[in-house]
């Protein structure tokens, strides 16, 4: 039961991410580039709760995304599943408690999801592809986003312990002793 | 507790940077009027204040002689203003559904030879690397792919995929678009393409050895493509990027519509 009210609450966050996105962000930019909030909470989702509830809710949620804007459906939902199984992984090898960890955690999963999209994006829709554009966006997204990060890091760290314990159980990781 | 505090106040800076970012990355470097509207903030109180000093000690305070009648004079006017307030207000909200009537009026006016219809964009992607946007009107509004949307200014795109009420337009800038495009006075024909190299610009290429292309011209679609119809304007050359080899030669093209501002378009059904 409380695992069915946080997914419908991240499912809420979702929501209301989807319209900072359309309308905030599409002001309050940064040359016009917007940061990409979905990432910072699929990563999160899979570090806090693991990659069982990442990659399911990074699929489900970038299909949903891609069925609002998208192009083509799906390139959102395999990118998202992605990040979700890759916060699983980091999760085991790096400490989350760390600011600095969640930094290089949030570079890492910007970068792969944006390349990874845009990759998929050439070969499904035949965008005309453009490297060093690309890596100007992507550098001020990366950077954009490492700022929001820094921002929410102690509301997200404090729901994601909360997140934890409901999906995993306060267990003792006998690896930090 | 103390690692509370020092937190609490790189969050705050870290907010501070953000805004200022965000600030200054929209800037108009050409435009220092609010540079100059901090400054008369700072100076206008401090001047105001010597003024006001300066005109006691001289005498011309006779202004604020009568206090009593004054109070009641500014009951008045505050009865008015609050009048006049709500009068603005309504005159407003007509002002903005005439703007709306008469965008429709001119879209409909303009492309009078082509059945269309009106829709509203009601959400735009959030990707940095595409262009796409949904409109209010879908399959029971007879919308189908392929179909070609504009707007009072020129074009907009062609719609990517359907519901019944909603539609996706995949506009020209996005950089999976490609539109045959004609000089409107040397009627070359030239390649336009959505590019991320500057935002909001498409970028022309193929353009014809001979061709003659200068600062300003005019470009519409060539109607070559099977989905943009003829003559709909484009946009107007930018910049020319002149390489050694005068094949590789590209343009950059301003759309004719600016795709930050738009709100209404047609959907050309027929």
């Amino acid at each position: 039961m409380k695992n069915t009210l946080i997914i419908l609450a991240i499912i809420l966050v979702f929501i209301v991410l989807y319209f900072l996105q359309v309308n905030f962000f599409n002001w309050f930019n940064i040359s016009g580039i917007q940061p990409n909030l979905y990432v910072i909470l699929i990563l999160f989702l899979g570090l806090f709760a693991g990659k069982r509830v990442g990659i399911p809710m990074g699929i489900f949620l970038g299909i949903c995304l891609d069925f609002f804007t998208s192009k083509k459906i799906g390139i959102s939902g395999i990118m998202l599943g992605a990040i979700g199984a890759m916060g699983g992984i980091l999760d085991k090898n790096f400490s989350k408690d760390s600011r600095i960890t969640i930094i290089l955690m949030t570079i890492v999963a910007t970068a792969t999801f944006e390349i990874g999209s845009y990759i998929l994006n050439a070969i499904i829709v035949s965008i005309n592809v453009e490297i060093i554009p690309f890596i100007k966006i992507l550098c001020i997204e990366i950077l954009y986003n490492v700022i929001l990060t820094i921002i929410l890091y102690p509301l997200l760290q404090k729901v994601g312990y909360y997140i934890e314990e409901s999906f995993r159980g306060s267990k003792i990781l006998t690896r930090y002793f | 507790m103390y690692k509370k505090k020092t937190g609490l106040v790189g969050i705050i800076i870290t907010i501070l940077i953000l805004v200022i970012l965000v600030f200054i990355s929209n800037m108009n470097v050409e435009n220092l009027s609010h540079i100059e509207n901090v400054i008369s903030t700072v100076v206008m109180p401090i001047q105001n204040g010597i003024t006001y000093l300066k005109n006691k000690i001289t005498g011309n305070n006779t202004f604020f002689a009568d206090i009593s009648k004054l109070q009641q004079e500014n009951e008045e006017l505050k009865q008015r203003n609050s009048e006049l307030e709500a009068n603005l207000r309504e005159l407003e909200i007509v002002k903005a559904e005439n703007t709306t009537l008469k965008e429709y009026l001119d879209l409909s006016e303009q492309y009078g030879n082509y059945k269309t219809k009106a829709a509203y964009i009601i959400s735009k992607d959030i990707s940095n690397y595409s262009n796409v946007f949904v409109i209010n009107v879908g399959k029971n509004d007879g919308i189908e792919n392929n179909m070609t949307v504009i707007s009072e200014k020129g074009l907009v795109g062609y719609i990517i995929s359907t519901t019944d009420t909603t539609a996706k337009v995949q506009t020209i800038i996005d950089t999976a678009s490609t539109v045959s495009a004609t000089l409107s006075t040397s009627r070359d024909n030239l390649i336009c393409k959505g590019t991320l190299e500057e935002s909001g610009m498409l970028k022309a290429t193929y353009i014809p050895t001979n061709a003659n292309l200068i600062q300003g011209d005019i470009l519409e679609t060539s109607g070559m493509g099977g989905i943009y119809p003829k003559g709909i304007k484009i946009g107007t050359v930018k910049t020319i990027q002149n390489s050694s080899n005068i094949v590789d030669r590209s343009a950059i093209i301003e759309p004719a519509v600016d795709f930050d501002k738009v709100e209404t378009v047609l959907v050309i059904t027929e």
